[in-house]
């Protein structure tokens, strides 16, 4: 019986019973009747032995196509880097030091940013501002139009984890219960400075992804 | 087109290999006086006469990928026209003078020593433990 069900689905049930279908869920406890608070107790004690395995950015290329496809990478990289193309999710007062950021003295053209107005042209939404529940869907709806590769920064205390607004009825207590996010910037709000930061470690950030390195391990 | 006889000039007078670094770095040429240099390793470089106000003080950092969190923070001062005595000096006070003043060294994103989020708090939710009540 155990060998019919898939991995993924024992995996995820652990992380998140809801989003598995009844059909699967109900072998997948059958299979394992009474092992559940057990296998739990030992996730949550210090016993288990810590293994330390190396960071990506830590690992060194091996072999003749291990650097080539660095190389590649590195390219491909440059090219991501250099032409950001923000989409401008201005929720709050954040969003005018985030206009902050295009004027001429931090200007960001020198950079190549460009704030787009449509999510289809642009790679990064930086969600500057307070997120409320009724904005939420339409925050969400906005990062599955944007084309892959695709990146957020979530600006300000508010879109990090709600802030000053943490304990309201309708704000939503982060953006990154919506949208993963890739950089958070802090600060209520941030200065335009702390924002072009924030860029320039998403911009490290992309120099370290590995794109054909892990098409090709795959 | 002024820029183009300022490059010349620059480059005349940096060198091909400092040029093309500024240009990767700075993403500019720029020809100044050195400041001083501070304990990362970076040069500070002023420039009154030739470079426009507020772009006539600079910083080369020591690492290509250099950003700004690697200033110290008399430097910082300096760098953001707070001041215009050179740090170390007896008036403007560097790294350690006052408690907030101190060098954070470089940013450990994306490595080992990332900040990662921790909870204190109590779990709200307490796992359901399923205990059969004994049947006579």
């Amino acid at each position: 019986m155990a060998s019919i069900i898939p991995r993924r689905a024992l995996a995820a049930r652990s992380a998140a019973a809801a989003l598995i279908p009844r059909a699967s869920l109900v072998p997948a406890l059958a299979a394992q009747p009474h092992r559940d608070s057990s296998s739990l107790s030992t996730q949550r004690s210090t016993s288990v032995v810590r293994r330390e395995v190396p960071l990506p950015s830590q690992q060194k290329p091996e072999g003749v196509v291990d650097y080539a496809l660095t190389t590649l990478d590195a390219i491909a990289n440059w090219a991501r880097q250099g032409s950001l193309w923000p989409m401008t999710f201005g929720l709050a007062c954040c969003a005018v030091e985030m206009m902050h950021l295009s004027t001429p003295r931090y200007d960001q053209d020198r950079l190549g940013i460009i704030f787009r107005a449509s999510p289809r042209q642009s790679d990064v939404m930086i969600v500057a501002g307070t997120l409320t529940n009724k904005m939420a869907p339409a925050l969400r709806q906005v990062y599955d139009q944007m084309s892959e590769p695709r990146w957020v920064i979530s600006m300000g205390s508010c879109a990090n984890g709600g802030g000053y607004y943490h304990y309201s009825y309708s704000v939503t207590r982060g953006c990154d219960r919506i949208v993963p996010v890739d950089i958070y910037v802090p600060g209520c709000p941030p200065t335009a400075e702390a924002l072009m930061y924030g860029i320039l470690q998403l911009q490290k950030k992309m120099r370290n992804t590995k794109i054909t390195r892990m098409w090709y391990r795959k | 087109m002024s820029w183009v006889t300022r490059t010349i000039r620059n480059v005349w007078k940096l060198g091909i290999r400092d040029s093309v670094y500024q240009l990767a770095t700075l993403g500019d040429t720029k020809v100044g006086v050195l400041v001083g240099v501070d304990s990362y390793g970076n040069k500070y470089y002023q420039n009154y006469d030739e470079e426009l106000p507020l772009r006539n003080r600079w910083v080369i950092y020591k690492n290509f990928y250099g950003d700004a969190g690697e200033i110290e923070p008399g430097w910082h001062s300096w760098m953001s026209y707070a001041t215009d005595n050179v740090p170390n000096s007896s008036v403007i006070p560097n790294t350690g003078y006052h408690k907030w003043g101190k060098n954070i060294g470089y940013n450990p994103t994306q490595t080992r020593g990332a900040y990662r989020p921790y909870n204190t708090v109590r779990p709200k939710i307490a796992a359901w433990e399923p205990k059969v009540a004994e049947r006579a």
